[in-house]
């Protein structure tokens, strides 16, 4: 009785049109409310296959908005949906990447989507390799835990996984320079911005949990030396971090949609246990 | 008007009496849920199984509306944030279970006709919600000691 009551068959078939309306042809964000249906259709169903059918018999390549458009979504169903989709994802790969062989990813495209969809396909293909070689993580990188404790206990898995994970934050960042880059004067540029929104969020899932797993394992190891590179890059992406977040939060678009978090001016010490540690 | 429109709705299309009274709270009527309401679905929630379905069948249903009818949805989160607190055990287990239909709710969209961005409120009402249904630790103390929480979940004034 703690289960949801719906009609699994009437959902399959709004799915193709939550599909079709998240990626029409409107220079707009997805409709929050049609991304969210593909969203609660992976977790009630387990699955994420329809989706993906859903989406490849869209005539998105047509279009060069309609192609950014499937690719916020396809982020945001990767992020959000039921951690099957972040597996069955990795089907998908090839048709993502022929996304950039569309009437965008020739040349810049009318509209000036070219270089964003073929940054965002490279994004994604990053993100996706991320999580086959980490599949403990899920897709908004939220805090759990046991992995921490796991990456203490082998410190060369531990070093390993923050260094794949910064390795990720640094594409973020180049990611989002890139549509901050293409914004169009005399535009609202809402679908650009749009994209921005998950890249806040995870770029934030990523930052805390290097942070707390470089903490534990400066704990452990009691080698400050040994991580020295990391604390560099770790600083580094820090000032980054801040400084990208202080441009989000001009955009009135994209923070009455989400919060953008505050991060402190300069980056948190890591060594020492009993120092108080600076809120993230 | 929607209150007539509600009743006779009540009645042709045959709810239950649970249901009646989570439609009512959760209604599009400019105030509510008044406190009495969801104390007395709150109480509800213990009763037989049946009853209990219906509650959080006719919640779902209110979580999941559109847009334009964005007080079903505030309201139902602030009727689960009270039967999360008063209810039945069960409505954790529920809520644990189904919490993305609350998380997904933390970035609602709708603008009304005056272009007020109605969403607004029930962002921050997702977002406190996933929080507390995400901490077992805390949501334990708080069905425990009605204080804590009790200013967040009063009926809503006038919006």
């Amino acid at each position: 009785t703690t289960t949801r009551h719906v009609d699994m068959g009437k959902q399959e078939a709004e799915l193709a049109i939550n599909v079709r309306k998240a990626t029409s042809i409107d220079e707009t964000a997805p409709k929050r409310k049609h991304v969210r249906a593909c969203i609660v259709y992976t977790w009630d169903h387990k699955s994420s296959q329809s989706f993906w059918s859903g989406m490849k018999v869209q005539p998105i390549l047509a279009d060069e908005i309609q192609t950014f458009k499937a690719l916020i979504t396809v982020h945001k169903v990767l992020q959000e949906g039921h951690p099957v989709a972040l597996r069955e994802a990795q089907q998908h790969v090839s048709w993502l990447d022929s996304l950039k062989r569309g009437v965008g990813g020739l040349g810049e495209g009318t509209k000036g989507y070219g270089t964003l969809i073929s940054e965002y396909v490279y994004y994604l293909q990053a993100k996706l390799a991320f999580h086959r070689q980490h599949p403990e993580f899920n897709g908004t990188f939220e805090y759990e835990e046991y992995i921490s404790l796991k990456s203490i206990n082998d410190p060369n898995e531990g070093y390993e996984t923050i260094s794949d994970l910064m390795t990720l934050q640094d594409q973020i960042e180049h990611f989002q320079k890139l549509i901050f880059a293409n914004f169009r004067s005399g535009s609202n540029n809402e679908c650009r911005i749009s994209a921005l929104v998950p890249l806040v969020q995870e770029a934030y899932g990523i930052y805390k949990f290097i942070t707390s797993m470089l903490r534990a394992m400066h704990t452990s190891l009691g080698d400050d030396e040994a991580l020295e590179p990391l604390r560099e890059r770790y600083n580094g992406q820090h000032y980054r971090l801040v400084k990208f977040y202080y441009e989000c939060s001009n955009l009135r678009y994209l923070t009455s949609l989400i919060t953008v978090p505050k991060l402190p001016q300069d980056p948190p010490n890591l060594l020492g246990e009993d120092e108080e540690r600076p809120g993230l | 008007m929607s209150k007539v429109v509600r009743s006779v709705k009540n009645v042709t299309k045959g709810y239950s009496t649970p249901e009646i009274k989570v439609r009512n709270a959760t209604s599009n009527d400019p105030w509510g849920p008044v406190g009495g309401d969801m104390a007395e679905i709150a109480q509800m929630t213990f009763n037989d199984s049946q009853t209990f379905q219906h509650i959080m069948d006719m919640l779902d249903k209110r979580l999941n509306d559109k847009g334009k009818n964005w007080r079903h949805v505030l309201k139902s989160l602030k009727v689960l944030d009270y039967i999360l607190h008063e209810g039945s055990e069960l409505v954790v287990t529920w809520a644990r279970k189904n919490i993305y239909i609350i998380r997904t709710l933390r970035e609602f969209q709708h603008i009304d006709e005056d272009g007020r961005d109605v969403g607004q409120n029930i962002r921050v009402s997702a977002k406190e919600l996933t929080a507390l249904i995400m901490d077992e630790e805390r949501l334990r103390v708080e069905r425990q000691d009605r204080k804590s929480w009790k200013s967040r979940v009063t009926g809503i004034e006038e919006f």
